[in-house]
């Protein structure tokens, strides 16, 4: 069984009181997402408090997404239960720079399940990963869990409301920095993934060639400035081009699928991007369309391709909240998911394979 | 020289994927994020010194031999 359910209220405890109010039974675990603005060491406590027999894991956002609503200011979860998953386990990465930190989250999983990693169905087993989003470790740690296992683990950065200061994981009653957090469910039925991002590709490519992977900056792309390859390539003003950032990100094609890499600023004539690239990794230069008709398409596919399911877990990119937001198109979205029990939230960086942006990443649970 | 960059490719998703299709494609998609895109060589492609560094490497962290 899956409920997924809303709070607004402004203190944690009344938040909480109102989750636990509206989730009736003892589920196996509880996946939740809450604004920044509340305590949240708070929060991860009374929520374990709530639910102290549950696995708990979630994070802060930028905004939370519930079946029907896109939300500031609020918390959201999703139960799930009987059903649905047979096993949950939830483990904490406390150090964002080591395989080492990696490997011990997964050798507990290993532990747990009396069986390798590398030897689970990856048609049954399913795994969530939130980062701290501030952490820019977040290509480092999916490559890392990519290297260990071929489950997949899908998820997001955390987000703290925009202010870009501190941003917070959380698993079985306490909150974390410069952590990630990982759960992985056995699920009953299955599960499906649908990775939508909302842009058509082009014939212009950009190389990088001289780039700071540790700071996601990139100098120069085709021999040239960064900004002045990428003005020339979207045929606009250098003084001009960091306006079609969202417009025209670039993205890393596997077969026709982009990746999309997010440029965040300039500085001086360089790009500085919200997700690493690598030198020599040919980038094609994206063009946006309407996010809400293109989700809407592939959410209608995918549901007629894999039947109407339990629960979707949505990692949600700020920047195509943002998009919403400036095109009054918000309630839209949200009520793409009128009909099925939703949550999620608005990221700093989705996980799909590695790290991501500009997407709905979501997990579909059957 | 020409066609190790494919061979060493190949045998990479072969060992991961063991048969599975999804395994192959995901694994694929890993290896471009990693920095080498499969789709760019075939069995005509010079044996680029520089990617067959980056191959090993990544078969190292995948756990296969190449």
């Amino acid at each position: 069984m899956i409920n997924s359910v809303f709070s607004t209220a402004e203190s944690t405890g009344d938040a909480v009181a109102e989750i636990k109010a509206n989730i009736n039974d003892k589920p196996m675990a509880v996946v939740y997402f809450v604004s920044s603005n509340y305590d949240q060491e708070k929060v991860a406590a009374e929520m374990q408090k709530a639910f102290p027999d549950s696995q708990l894991i979630g994070c802060s956002t930028a905004g939370e997404i519930v079946s029907g609503h896109m939300l500031k200011k609020g918390l959201v979860a999703m139960s799930l239960g009987e059903g649905v998953i047979e096993f949950a386990d939830m483990e904490v990465i406390s150090d964002l720079t080591s395989a080492n930190s990696v490997n011990a989250a997964f050798d507990e999983f290993e532990k747990k399940l009396n069986q390798p990693i590398s030897h689970l169905d990856f048609n049954k087993y399913v795994g969530l990963v939130l980062i701290d989003g501030m952490s820019c470790s977040e290509e480092y740690i999916n490559e890392r869990i990519g290297d260990l296992t071929d489950v997949l683990f899908i998820g997001g950065s955390a987000g703290d409301d925009l202010k870009f200061e501190k941003t917070w994981v959380h698993a079985n009653g306490k909150a974390y920095n410069g952590a990630a957090v990982v759960a992985l469910f056995k699920t009953v039925n299955g599960f499906d993934i649908l990775k939508t991002e909302s842009f058509d590709t082009s014939e212009k490519n950009l190389i990088p060639t001289k780039v700071d992977e540790a700071t996601r900056t990139v100098h120069e792309f085709n021999g040239k400035s960064a900004i002045d390859a990428y003005a020339e390539a979207i045929g606009k003003d250098k003084e001009k081009a960091a306006d079609f950032f969202m417009h025209n990100p670039v993205g890393l094609l596997v077969g026709e699928e982009p990746y999309v890499r997010s440029p965040q600023q300039v500085q001086g004539d360089s790009m500085v991007f919200y997700c690493a690239v690598k030198e020599g990794m040919e980038l094609n230069v994206l063009e946006s369309r309407d996010i809400v008709e293109d989700t809407k398409s592939d959410l209608n596919k995918k549901l007629q391709e894999v039947g109407q399911p339990k629960g979707i877990i949505n990692f949600h990119c700020i920047l195509r909240t943002l998009e919403l937001e400036q095109k009054d198109q918000t309630e839209a979205y949200a009520a793409l998911f009128n009909d099925i029990p939703t949550i999620g939230f608005s990221t700093y960086g989705e996980t799909y394979i590695g790290h991501i942006n500009q997407t709905s990443t979501m997990l579909l649970l059957k | 020289m020409s066609g190790q960059i494919k061979k060493m490719i190949d045998s990479i998703l072969q060992q991961r994927s063991k048969g599975s299709a999804l395994i192959k494609s995901t694994t694929e998609a890993k290896i471009v994020m990693k920095g080498v895109n499969p789709s760019k060589y075939d069995i005509n492609s010079p044996d680029d010194p520089d990617v067959i560094a980056k191959l090993k490497n990544i078969a190292q962290e995948f756990g296969v031999t190449v």
